[in-house]
Formats: C-alpha cells, sequence, structure tokens
C-alpha cells in the first residue's frame, strides 16, 4: 500500500486525555467512599476502596503514558503540545493527591479523625469531590469548541474553569479552619501533624483540578 | 508481425499497469476523506471514483499527456524512432518499477514524480543532457511544491470562512444551508471552466475564454441554487447541524476529486505509451499529435480496474484509520485539492494528486481544524520527490541500455 494520506492521520491526544479524565471521574466516588468509612468509627471496606484508587490511578498512569511517547515533534495540533503536556500533569496530580490521601491515612488507620474535626473534614472532601468529577466534563466540552470554534461553547468552558476556582478557593478555606483547630488542639504531636499533612493533601486535589482549569483556560485563549 | 508491435504490446501492459496501480493507491488518498468523514460508504467511493476517473481521463485528461511527453524531454530525441521506441519502453518499465517498489515498501512516492523521473533518464539516454529542457523541468519542479502550498492556502482559507460564517454561529444548518450555493457553485464553477477551456468538447461549443468565464458563472450560480433546493428538500432534520450539510456536499466534492484525479493521472499511465504509440503508427513523433481519446479511455478504464480490485481494501483501511475528519474538514480537503489539480492539470503541469490532497489536509489542520495531525509527512514527501526522480531516472538509463542490447 502506498498511501501517504493515512501517515498524515494519528490518534488525537484529546482521545488520551479525555480517557485520562474519565479515570480521575471513576475513583472520585472510591475516593469519597473511603473518606466516609474513615471518619466511621466502624470501618472495614477502607482498605478495599484505597486498593481499588491504586489501581485506577495505575490504569491513568499507563493512559498518561501513552499520550506522552505518542506525540511527535512534527505533530500539528489546535493548541500547542506544551499545554497538552502541563495540562496531563495537572490532571493526573489530581489523581496522585487522592491517591496521596488514602495512603497517607493508610499510615496511621487505626488512629481517627477527633470528633469535634470530622464535620469540617467532611465538607473538605466534599469541597474536593467536585473538582475531580467535573475534569471529564471540561474536556469534552473543549473538543466540541474545537469542533466549531463558538463563542458559547467558549463560555461553556470557561464557567466550568470559573467554578473550578471557586471551589479551589472553598476547598482553601476549609483546609485553613482545620488546621486552625488542629493546631489549638490538646494532641499529641504526632497526630496533629498527621491532620495538618491529612488537610493539606486534601486541599492539594483542588489545587491541582485548579491548575488543570488554567492550563485549559490557556488553551482556549484566542 | 514486426518487433514493434511486440513493443506496443508491452507497452500497453505496463501501461495499463501503471493505471491499475493508480487506481489501486492514490485513488485512497483522494477518496479518504469522504470515507473518513462517512459521507458516502467504501461501496459507493469505488463506484464513485471508477466512473468519474474514465470521464474525467477520457474529457479533461488530454492535456498534461503533452507536457510529459513533450514539454520536458525536447522532440529531437523522437528523431532516431528505434531509439525512442526503445526509449519510451524503458521510461515506463522504470516507472513501473518504481511504483511498485513504493508500493511494496510503503513510502509515498508519487506516481506522478515516478513517470517524470523516468521519462527524463529516457531522454538523457537518447540525446544526453542537452536534450532536456532544464527550464521546463524546473517549472515542473517548482509546480510540486507550489500545488501543495496552493492547496493549502485554499483548504485554510475554505476552512476559515466555514467556521466563521457556519460553525461559530448558533443555528449552523440554517447557515450552512444559507452558505451552500456559494460552495457547490464554486465547485460547479472550476469543473464547468475545465470542461470548456482546451478539451475537444469544450472547443466545439465555446469560442472565447471570456464566454466560457461567463457561462461557467451563470451555470455555477444557477446549479449553486439548485444544490441548496435540493439540499432543504433531502434534509429534512435539523439536528444533524452544518456537518449533515456537508455531508451531502461532500458527495458532489468526492465527484469532483474523482474527475480531477482521473484528468490529471491519466497522464502518468499513458504518458510513455502514447509515445510508443505514435512511433508504430506512425513511424515518428510529431509535435502536436493530441493523445487519441481511445488511449485515455484506456488509461481511465485501467484506472477504474484497479479501484475495483484492489481500492476496497485500501479504503477500508482508511475508513477506520481516519476518523478524526468531520464533513467539513473532508469538504475543505476535497474541493482544495481537486481545485489545484484541475488548475494545474489544465495549466499542463504533472503535479501529484496525492500531494495535493495531503496539502488539502495540512491546510485544515494549519486552520487548527484537526485534533491532531502528523505534519512530518511533508518532509518524507520531499525526500522522497528528491529521491524518486533520479533513481527513476537511473533505472530508466539501466533499462535503456539492457533493452537497446537485446532489440
Amino acid at each position: 500500500m502506498r498511501v501517504p494520506f493515512f501517515k498524515m492521520f494519528m490518534t488525537s491526544p484529546f482521545e488520551g486525555l479525555q480517557e485520562h479524565a474519565e479515570k480521575v471521574m471513576e475513583c472520585a466516588l472510591a475516593f469519597q467512599q473511603a473518606m466516609e468509612c474513615y471518619f466511621e468509627d466502624k470501618c472495614k471496606t477502607f482498605e478495599e476502596f484505597r486498593q481499588e484508587v491504586t489501581q485506577i490511578e495505575s490504569q491513568a498512569d499507563v493512559i498518561k503514558r501513552r499520550i506522552r511517547g505518542h506525540i511527535p515533534k512534527e505533530t500539528m495540533m489546535p493548541i500547542s503540545n506544551f499545554l497538552v503536556f502541563r495540562y496531563l500533569r495537572e490532571q493526573d496530580g489530581v489523581l496522585d493527591a487522592v491517591e496521596d490521601t488514602l495512603d497517607w491515612i493508610s499510615y496511621r488507620s487505626t488512629k481517627k479523625v477527633p470528633p469535634e474535626l470530622k464535620k469540617d473534614f467532611a465538607l473538605l472532601v466534599d469541597s474536593v469531590i467536585d473538582p475531580i468529577e467535573v475534569l471529564s466534563t471540561m474536556v469534552a466540552e473543549a473538543r466540541e469548541y474545537f469542533k466549531t470554534y463558538s463563542e458559547d461553547q467558549r463560555v461553556k468552558v470557561k464557567d466550568i474553569i470559573r467554578k473550578l476556582r471557586q471551589q479551589e478557593h472553598e476547598a482553601d478555606k476549609f483546609e485553613d479552619i482545620i488546621k486552625k483547630k488542629v493546631f489549638n488542639m490538646e494532641a499529641d504531636p504526632v497526630t496533629i501533624f498527621h491532620l495538618v499533612r491529612l488537610a493539606e493533601i486534601i486541599g492539594s486535589i483542588a489545587d491541582h483540578a485548579q491548575n488543570a482549569g488554567d492550563m485549559m483556560r490557556a488553551m482556549l485563549s484566542k | 508481425m514486426p518487433q514493434e508491435y511486440y513493443i506496443l504490446i508491452i507497452g500497453y501492459v505496463f501501461g495499463f499497469y501503471m493505471a491499475w496501480n493508480i487506481g489501486a493507491n492514490d485513488v485512497a488518498n483522494s477518496m479518504a476523506s469522504s470515507v473518513g468523514a462517512k459521507a458516502i460508504t467504501i461501496r459507493q467511493a469505488v463506484f464513485i471514483a471508477g466512473i468519474l476517473n474514465i470521464i474525467g481521463a477520457v474529457f479533461i485528461g488530454s492535456h498534461v499527456t503533452n507536457t510529459i511527453r513533450k514539454g520536458i524531454v525536447s522532440t529531437e530525441v523522437m528523431t532516431d524512432p528505434h531509439l525512442a521506441l526503445i526509449g519510451a519502453l524503458s521510461a515506463l518499465l522504470a516507472a513501473s518499477l518504481w511504483v511498485s517498489f513504493a508500493t511494496w515498501k510503503s513510502l509515498p512516492v508519487s506516481t506522478t514524480h515516478s513517470i517524470v523521473g523516468s521519462m527524463i533518464g529516457f531522454g538523457i539516454m537518447a540525446g544526453g543532457f542537452s536534450v532536456i529542457n532544464w527550464g521546463k523541468l524546473a517549472a515542473v519542479v517548482i509546480s510540486w511544491v507550489i500545488s501543495p502550498v496552493f492547496s493549502i492556502v485554499i483548504s485554510f482559507f475554505i476552512f476559515k470562512i466555514i467556521v466563521k460564517l457556519i460553525l461559530s454561529k448558533e443555528d449552523t444548518f440554517t447557515h450552512a444551508l444559507k452558505l451552500s450555493p456559494f460552495f457547490i457553485g464554486a465547485t460547479f464553477f472550476v469543473v464547468i471552466l475545465s470542461f470548456l477551456f482546451k478539451t475537444p468538447l469544450g472547443k466545439k461549443l465555446i469560442v472565447g475564454p471570456y464566454s466560457a468565464l461567463l457561462v461557467s458563472f451563470n451555470l455555477a450560480i444557477f446549479f449553486g441554487f439548485v444544490g441548496r433546493k435540493a439540499l432543504g428538500w433531502f434534509i429534512k432534520k435539523r439536528e444533524g447541524g452544518a456537518e449533515a450539510i456537508f455531508k451531502r456536499i461532500q458527495v458532489g466534492t468526492a465527484c469532483y476529486v474523482a474527475l480531477a484525479q482521473g484528468a490529471n493521472d491519466v497522464a502518468n499511465a499513458i504518458g510513455p505509451l502514447a509515445v510508443i504509440y505514435f512511433l508504430v503508427k506512425t513511424g515518428s513523433v510529431g509535435g502536436t499529435v493530441p493523445v487519441p481519446i481511445f488511449l485515455l479511455l484506456f488509461g481511465g478504464i485501467g484506472i477504474a480496474c484497479g479501484i475495483g480490485m484492489a481500492g476496497h481494501r485500501v479504503m477500508e483501511t482508511m475508513g477506520k484509520k481516519i476518523t478524526t475528519l468531520s464533513n467539513t474538514r473532508g469538504f475543505c480537503v476535497e474541493f482544495s485539492a481537486a481545485t489545484t489539480v484541475l488548475v494545474a492539470s489544465k495549466m499542463g503541469l504533472p503535479v501529484s494528486t496525492t500531494h495535493a490532497a495531503v496539502g488539502g489536509v495540512l491546510g485544515v489542520g494549519l486552520a487548527r481544524g484537526i485534533e491532531a495531525v502528523n505534519f512530518g509527512i511533508v518532509f518524507k514527501i520531499m525526500l522522497y520527490w528528491v529521491l524518486t526522480v533520479p533513481a527513476a531516472a537511473l533505472t530508466s538509463m539501466v533499462i535503456f541500455k539492457i533493452l537497446q542490447f537485446l532489440l
């Protein structure tokens, strides 16, 4: 076969980004259940959910490597490949932070969150769940924008990005509240370190989601 | 039977083989965007390409053949009929060999370049370097660079226009329908103009170029609005938006490409064959003898046979591989490729249909219309045409020597 026309077409990295974003979304549910279990007194399934997240993370890693390995220098895309890589890094950062959270808990899983902090931690977790889930919608809507270049579609994506930013701000607030309370608690230093770090890792999920949103915003810039 | 007739028979066989090869491989390049965008099925593509390649070859095709035959290699070589006969045969064999090799190794080699290269080889052997019209050759080489660029520019702007005036609007369906006469009309304009200029049929009908322009323009407007009516009639559902409209228009542009390809590529197959034919029939090759219709038909049928026999398999692969092309993109690719090829073909420049189609895709890619395009193919294509021409020329020279020894 002598068909140079074929050689121009390659698998779109956006397809990979979408797939990766769906993996991120998939782990949101497992993460939420794991956290709820951790906040309860008699938790048995935490380890199961943690394993599930780890598994999803390794699947997403395969997708990530596939995307990175298949954008040769000569590839022409609606956006620069630099942005694709940066975006992917942040989207992957979300997944890593989710995994880190559960790992961090597992190092000290017998010690539970003190009752007076449970509500604050639950709020913090809730505030990061939505950003995890919304990434795949954002990628899908952005792809739609690159199909039509319609202003309405662009606004739609920009709204999602704005929402991500707001949610990160919310998560920051909850993180602050928790840290303040933890440092004023009568507890041993190890507990305090564990709790503060826990709040920080959970908060970083929203940070990465926001960064992904910022990268997406750069892709949309005219 | 004299020796010449055996050579003529061999010429027919290899001319047919070249045509067959064009049908089997090159047609996939031009039909790819339609099949990839799911505007037509593989069966329809085979049918359209087969029929319209023949029509294009017979009615628009004669011009390029003349250039390959007498433009680059001066007719001085033809003074010794025996030498010229061997030369034309070796050119045909060398080109066939190169095309087969490229097909086997999947190299992005153009049949056009192979044939031009082998004609040069034959010219050098028959009459030395002086018979090569270097100015003409330079013009041809430049046209190879210009034609993809021209195609890139057209598809870039057509796509930008489609985005600006149709895709970015809220109701893409209405806007696409409203602008459809422009796109359909533009297609008809170039096709009708090609028909009227310099085809035997057109020469009989029209005298001056201005009246040809006027007639094409009016007919284009007419067909544009008829097309719009037909689109409105056929497509009742508005959900598909602009893509649904362009899906129908793409059926038309697929025909357009097939027509242009037939007109352009038939020369690659029957150029040397035409030389052999004239030498055998008349004993010499005159400067202005036109290629007989039956040879063009012969080439066209050869292409159609290639499509019919092998096109199916190639296009199946293509349908699976090209998934990122939507109908609006496919339209831009086809429109720019066919326009480039028809214009070049009418100017007598042997350009590659494949490269025009590649240029069309790159144009849309540059206009940010495709999620990912591998631009690297451009460098590969350039490398291969730099290699193909001397390689085909050398092969042709070697075969010439061997044939000279044998005959």
